[in-house]
């Protein structure tokens, strides 16, 4: 891994560096206050190539070849620097795209694919807790329990949910389901859904082999690493230039060695979360068997790294950073999701160390 | 052996409010938050029963039966039961506790530097229900827009209108009650040239004109607690409003000191957040299995509540000292302002790591360990910033300001 750009890379970022300082941030702010993403994101997404970035060519998708998880965590981490909520949603179907692409039956390719390009949204989930019971028969499985919170999934059309050793697609049609609006990533379409006896088909069920969804969860992890790292460092941005013009004592804030010192050292844990998830989506594209390991360390870091940096950008507003009407608290609310969807891989690897020995 | 044994009068008050806090606090906290609204019933309710500031003193004769000696040299016992009732109330939740309490923001510079016919206007201000029958609320402004830490560059002016007169012009900004407050206590400078010594606070009744309350902040946390801007368009207030005429003690120097008065109550509001999370996995702990395995059986979990019980101790023992040295009349400047600092890093600290060990779970709207990770934060900034609170500290051990 050189650190070298190619050119559609260089690219890629530019267009979504735009992207998110000229939208993503404006619009976040709105759809924060109101909790719904505007309509407007859709359209302009869809145009950049998100929402079917994974979904192959031959099934009207936009990929061709491999996917390729640097790619992604570049954008990611531009994504984040824009909005944490909106990123979730144009990063939300590419785990199921991946997935149902990689294990997918036909039947499976045909019912995801065709919903995601008619414009539908899906979103990949995971029982971290073991807190789903599973029962089978024949293929067929029927899972019980309540799935989420989710982000898309108060909206999307099918679940790619990995339970135990299983990865299998769920079509929410008559699924029951609530639409919620958390505290953090508020325009993110978060859902609840309440499976009870859920049918899942035989032609449905991705994989059963835990190394598959060791793998999706590896997708996941290197994507929430990669923005995690984006939102960190818009907070300290943000923090930079407002203690260039905040003056107290006679002097702007930025010149106080304290807070020189608390940014200083946030950057520090920011750009190692974003090298660290650059590195570890490198690991998966090169099909490294660390990968999965990486992943979910790379994950770790960035998510304490975006909870420090917001808290402290927070600090560093002073009053104006508990209010709403400036840009950070909003940020340290959003930094919690990265940290917690899809279960902790610390208290993971505590089992898996006890269990080795 | 709890700390506040030494006097049953401490473990009394804890106790009583403990259980307000518990059936009257938490089971409205989140409504509070969601809808960013003051708890008026419950204010009123409090007020009542003698918890509210804003009748200055009398709440704690009323709540304890107790009325400190006016004697200088006696022991006290106001300070410490000040702390002990702070920590339980923001265990409820913090946002109402400031709600019930801000008036004694503006009460306590009353009570320090007001004569007997400012007191009792003060009160006067205060009695009765307001326009909308809510009992009525007082405010202290001192922050502006430009102006937080930095309490010596104070833009807001006063100037002499008459010989009996001054005229209020300024803006206040991030002020408790600052909309719903039928009085407020302003600071101004009223010598330009001056500086510190010649900023002095005015007591202002609402309806005075050109007091015009500005808008009201949606906030990350203490939702239920009101903050607003507020204006003073040549607001004109007679001089028998300024406080602490005649006295040697009027200026900043003694705002500042009014400050230090609730530094330690602050920790141990902090404290009572820090308390609540902690408690609320302690139950989980208890009750809960994590992988088929019980909780308690996990090292790494148990000691994490061991580190945090450890802190919310710490805390809680560096307030109830704070406090014990003012109860005593012993300068207590520096271990104010380390109980207050060391309170708002616990209180973050320890929602922090509750939020990681709870994962998904804390993502669930309304989840109150979410809640008190927003709350915590306030802490770090209010009433002295987490800086300037080592300011001060640094100052205390070496001597120098550290800019
Ligand atoms: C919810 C809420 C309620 C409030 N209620 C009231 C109220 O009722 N009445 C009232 O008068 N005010 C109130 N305030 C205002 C509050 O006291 C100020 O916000 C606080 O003092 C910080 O001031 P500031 O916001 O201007 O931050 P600044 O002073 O601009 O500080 C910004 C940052 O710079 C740091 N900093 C400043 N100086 C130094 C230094 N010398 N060295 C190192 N770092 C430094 C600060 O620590 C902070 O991190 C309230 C604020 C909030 C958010």
């Amino acid at each position: 891994m050189d650190g070298k750009l190619d050119d559609e890379q260089e690219m890629i970022v530019q267009t979504v560096r735009r992207f998110a300082d000229r939208d993503l941030r404006g619009w976040g702010a709105e759809a924060d206050r109101s909790g719904a993403a505007p309509d407007r994101l859709t359209a302009a997404a869809s145009e950049l190539g998100f929402f079917l970035d994974a979904v192959p060519a031959s099934a009207d998708g936009l990929l061709e070849g491999d996917y390729a998880h640097v790619t992604r965590a570049l954008r990611g981490y531009e994504l984040g620097r824009g909005c944490a909520a909106l990123a979730a949603l144009l990063e939300t179907n590419v785990e199921p795209a991946l997935a149902v692409g990689a294990w997918g039956t036909s039947a499976a390719k045909q019912q995801v694919f065709g919903a995601l390009a008619s414009g539908g949204l899906a979103t990949f989930g995971h029982d971290s807790r073991g807190a789903l019971e599973v029962t089978e028969s024949g293929g067929e499985l029927r899972i019980t329990g309540k799935v989420g919170p989710l982000p898309a999934l108060g909206v999307a059309s099918h679940l790619v949910l990995a339970v135990r050793d299983a990865l299998v697609v769920i079509s929410l049609d008559g699924v029951r389901r609530e639409a919620i609006v958390p505290s953090g990533w508020r325009a993110a379409k978060w859902g609840i859904a309440h499976l009870d006896g859920q049918r899942v088909p035989a032609e449905l069920v991705l994989a059963r082999d835990a190394a598959a969804v060791t793998e999706v969860l590896s997708w996941a992890r290197v994507s929430l690493a990669a923005r995690a790292a984006g939102v960190a460092t818009a907070a300290l941005d943000h923090a930079e230039a407002y203690a260039r013009e905040r003056v107290q004592f006679g002097h702007p804030i930025g010149q106080f060695e304290a807070l020189i010192r608390l940014r200083d050292d946030a950057m520090t844990s920011a750009i190692a979360a974003r090298v660290f998830a650059l590195h570890a989506a490198w690991a998966i594209d090169a099909r490294r068997p660390e990968a999965a390991d990486l992943a979910s360390r790379a994950r770790v870091l960035a998510g304490d790294a975006v909870a420090k940096a917001t808290v402290d950008a927070v600090q560093i507003y002073g009053g104006y950073g508990f209010v709403t009407d400036f840009p950070v608290e909003k940020l340290m609310r959003d930094a919690r999701a990265f940290e917690a969807l899809h279960g902790d891989e610390r208290l993971g690897r505590i089992l898996a160390a006890k269990g080795a020995k | 052996m709890d700390i506040f044994h030494d006097n049953p009068l401490f473990s009394g008050v804890r106790q009583m409010l403990g259980a307000f806090a518990k059936q009257q606090m938490r089971p409205i906290a989140m409504k509070h938050d969601t809808e960013e609204s003051m708890p008026w019933d419950l204010m009123r309710s409090a007020q009542a029963l003698g918890m509210t500031q804003s009748a200055m003193q009398d709440g704690r004769k009323k709540l304890t039966g107790v009325e400190d000696d006016p004697d200088p040299k006696k022991p006290r016992t106001m300070a410490r039961l000040g702390v002990a009732a702070s920590e339980e109330l923001a265990w409820g939740c913090a946002g109402i506790a400031l709600a019930l309490g801000g008036s004694g923001l503006a009460a306590s510079p009353v009570s320090r530097m007001g004569n007997d016919e400012q007191k009792a206007e003060f009160k006067k201000l205060l009695s009765g229900n307001d326009e909308h029958g809510r009992i009525r609320v007082a405010a202290m402004a001192l922050s502006e827009p430009g102006t937080g830490s930095d309490i010596s560059g104070l833009k807001t002016s006063a100037r002499r209108d008459g010989d009996h007169h001054w005229i209020i012009r300024g803006s206040k900004q991030w002020i408790t009650n600052g909309q719903s407050a039928s009085v407020f206590v302003v600071w101004a400078q009223t010598e330009p040239d001056a500086g510190r010594a010649g900023v002095r606070g005015f007591i202002v009744g609402r309806g005075t004109p050109g007091l015009v309350p500005g808008k009201k902040e949606t906030k990350l946390g203490i939702r239920a607690s009101e903050t607003a801007q507020v204006h003073f368009e040549d607001v004109r207030v007679h001089g028998d409003m300024m406080l602490g005429v005649g006295g040697e003690s009027a200026g900043l120097a003694d705002t500042k000191k009014m400050l230090d008065s609730t530094r330690p109550m602050v920790g141990a509001q902090a404290t009572g957040i820090a308390r609540a999370a902690y408690e609320f996995l302690l139950d989980r702990v208890r009750g809960g299995s994590l992988h088929g395995t019980p909780m308690a059986s996990h090292q790494h979990i148990m000691f994490e509540l061991a580190d945090m019980a450890m802190e919310i101790h710490a805390a809680r023992l560096m307030a109830h000292k704070a406090a014990w040295m003012a109860d005593h009349h012993i300068e207590n400047v520096m271990e104010s302002s380390m109980a207050k600092a060391y309170g708002a890093r616990v209180a973050q600290a320890v929602t922090n790591r509750a939020m990681v060990l709870l994962g998904e779970e804390a993502l669930e709207p309304g989840h109150p360990v979410e809640k008190w990770y927003r709350d915590a934060k306030i802490y770090d900034i209010f009433e002295g910033t987490g800086q300037i609170q080592r300011r001060i500290i640094a100052k205390q051990l070496t001597g120098q300001n550290p800019t």
